[in-house]
């Protein structure tokens, strides 16, 4: 374990290295992304001024601004795009140069990527998080997130990023089959924005949508630790959602680890 | 003198590969029928090859471009999986076991890096130290030693992707070292090096080998790696083997023609002769060509059978000859004349 450390923490203590050389191209990322979250703001705001009800699906006003800002906290520092760095790696032909070494090609990834998360939890996550809380009390009227529902928040927050990127583990897999993913990867975003609540509560879907929902992991990468937060949950729904993240944390881990098998049986390396 | 023991680190046995791709139709119409199509090639890239190679062995690996060196060299690291056979490299196969493998061998693509392309190079050989488990000491006394025969200190802390191509060969092959595997792999490692960098490299790899018995198995395209490296070659051409010994027996199975150049005072004079039946053989077995210009008289001949001096004695019977040059064959000649017409020789 101490060994294991020792070799993948310098691959995450170097993407946060990374991140840092590279700082200009992240805040134009913060700006854009936090500009979608004030235009969701807006939109909302006037869908709640117009509505008849002041809960809609099942968020009040006050909320919903919750809702909107923390979703981006949240989906910012646990979805880290690791299919990304796949797709290069593969037609670069630079995965060869993970494979001639005595490493874990998936741990490395992932270790990089939690280079990432301490990062963006620093960079815009706390701050935004801070701010959001500042403005909840003064101008919302509401009280202060308690501990509990923090911490819970944060554990729920940990599974989603496995989730998230053993999840993406997989869908990077597919580089090796097709060699390009580019627009693959455009449709991924747009498709995940969609399934995991970014764009809409999930609550919003009809009943229907939302049974098919409870069976797919997407849920339990942003929504669920959110709704955690606002403390939408009952005690036995909580121990229901946490136990249904640990469940997808190990599917996805075995599927991932079954696909990688085939993936190395027919591999090919570009170049030379 | 100490006995070294022969053993066998590598075992290539009937390697095949073949990479099988849609079929592509040309222009746009192509591309669209292409989508509909499920024709497919195939292409055996490597085709039946073994060879065994023991330790300490430096063996050259060559072959024209796309002959399927690289992809042979890829099969033998674990990251590519044969289509038929197997090879195992001290006793592990490594598409099986790629991490146990891992640790065992030095890999260097000569087109590409394997260094972090963001960090200062120190950081690379840390991260390398901890994947390797290389212990301190072992880490302290490889490093003096690096740094004696590639002098990486000069560019020690600076980002790797701000080195030169030669420098990052040199930091690539120092990486490649760290862990002072058992085998190394070297593809091209001297592509597109000045010629004090390729010396000062080839330098390297050969004390490495004298110092610590590293098997080195090298693809390259220059002549001199061969010759100055390597004592054993491997030719493979369309992804079959068609050599496979030491370099003297290439050169003295291949290298028989000779050549002597004599610079006369009348070259008029031997303009017309026809050395070849004067001397009792072969036009094959001797040829002549003069430059008039020049005055230079140039006779490539066979050297099992003709002497210099039965050729000088010919020309001197009708001119004044003023200096003479003899050539051996060069292993590029030869070397050339293998790619150009496959080999129909047996193997030695
Ligand atoms: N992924 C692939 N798909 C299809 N064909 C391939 C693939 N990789 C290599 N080939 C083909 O296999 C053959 C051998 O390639 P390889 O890279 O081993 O050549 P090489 O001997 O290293 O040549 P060079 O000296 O130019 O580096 C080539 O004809 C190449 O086009
Ligand atoms: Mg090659």
């Amino acid at each position: 374990m101490k060994k294991k450390l020792r070799i993948y923490l310098p691959f995450a203590s170097n993407e946060l290295k990374r991140q840092m050389a590279y700082k200009g191209a992240f805040y134009l990322f913060i700006f854009i992304s936090l500009f979608g979250s004030f235009i969701q703001y807006f939109l909302w705001m006037a869908i709640y001024g117009s509505a008849e009800n002041s809960v809609l699906g099942g968020l009040t006003r006050e909320e919903m601004v919750v809702y909107i800002f923390m979703v981006y906290v949240t989906g910012s520092v646990v979805m880290i795009s690791i299919s990304d760095w796949v797709s290069d790696d593969v037609v670069k032909g630079t995965v060869a140069m993970n494979l001639i070494k005595p490493i874990d090609y998936r741990m490395s990834l992932i270790s990089r990527a939690m280079g990432q998360v301490v990062y963006r939890f620093l960079v815009p996550g706390v701050f935004i998080w801070i701010g959001l809380e500042i403005y909840k009390v003064t101008v919302l009227g509401l009280s202060v997130t308690g501990v509990t529902n923090v911490l819970l928040y944060l554990a729920s927050c940990i599974m989603s990023f496995f989730i998230y990127v053993l999840f993406d583990f997989c869908f990077g897999m597919v580089a090796f089959f097709t060699t390009y993913i580019f627009g693959m990867l455009m449709a991924k975003e747009a498709l995940l924005s969609f399934l995991t609540g970014q764009l809409i509560p999930l609550s919003f879907f009809p009943e229907v949508v939302q049974k098919v929902f409870d069976y797919l992991p997407f849920s339990s990468m942003v929504y669920t630790p959110v709704m955690i937060y606002l403390g939408k949950y009952s005690d036995a729904q909580l121990c229901f959602v946490l136990a249904r993240q640990a469940a997808w944390v190990v599917i996805l881990y075995v599927l991932g680890s079954l696909i990688w098998k085939q993936v190395t049986k027919r591999l090919v390396v570009l170049g030379g | 003198m100490k006995l070294r023991e022969e053993k066998i680190v590598i075992e290539v046995s009937h390697i095949t590969k073949e990479f099988v791709s849609p079929k592509k139709y040309p222009g746009l119409k192509g591309a669209i029928k292409g989508l509909f199509s499920n024709e497919k090639v195939s292409k055996k890239a490597v085709d039946d090859i073994s060879f065994t190679i023991e330790a300490g062995e430096i063996v050259g690996y060559i072959g024209s471009n796309g002959a399927g060196k690289s992809t042979t060299i890829k099969m033998m690291t674990g990251i590519l999986n044969p289509t038929e056979g197997r090879c195992m490299v001290n006793g592990i196969n490594p598409c099986k076991q790629r991490k146990e493998n891992a640790r065992n061998i030095g890999v260097v693509f000569g087109q590409r890096t394997q260094l972090w392309w963001d960090l200062p190079l120190s950081e690379s050989f840390t991260i390398l130290k901890e994947i390797y488990d290389v212990s301190d000491e072992d880490y302290k006394e490889r490093m003096v030693f690096l740094n004696n025969v590639l002098e990486l200190q000069d560019f020690f802390d600076r980002p790797v992707r701000t080195l030169s191509l030669g420098q990052r060969m040199r930091a690539d092959l120092g990486a490649a070292l760290l862990h002072n595997p058992k085998v190394l792999y070297l593809d091209e490692p001297t592509i597109g090096l000045d010629l004090v960098v390729k010396d000062n490299i080839r330098k390297a790899i050969k004390e490495i080998n004298e110092k610590y018995q590293t098997t080195v198995i090298l693809t390259t395209h220059d002549i001199g790696d061969i010759e100055e490296l390597c004592s054993r070659i491997i030719i493979i051409d369309q992804g079959k083997k068609i050599y496979d010994g030491s370099l003297e027996a290439l050169k003295d199975t291949y290298g028989t023609k000779r050549k002597v150049s004599m610079e006369v005072k009348k070259p008029e004079k031997v303009e017309h002769l026809n050395l070849a039946e004067r001397l009792g053989v072969t036009a094959q077995e001797c040829s002549m060509e003069v430059d008039k210009e020049q005055k230079v008289l140039t006779v490539t001949f066979d050297k099992h059978k003709l002497q210099v001096p039965q050729i000088m004695n010919a020309v001197m019977e009708l001119t004044e000859v003023q200096d003479v040059k003899i050539q051996e064959t060069e292993l590029a000649e030869i070397v050339k004349q293998i790619y150009n017409h496959g080999f129909t020789g047996q193997e030695a």
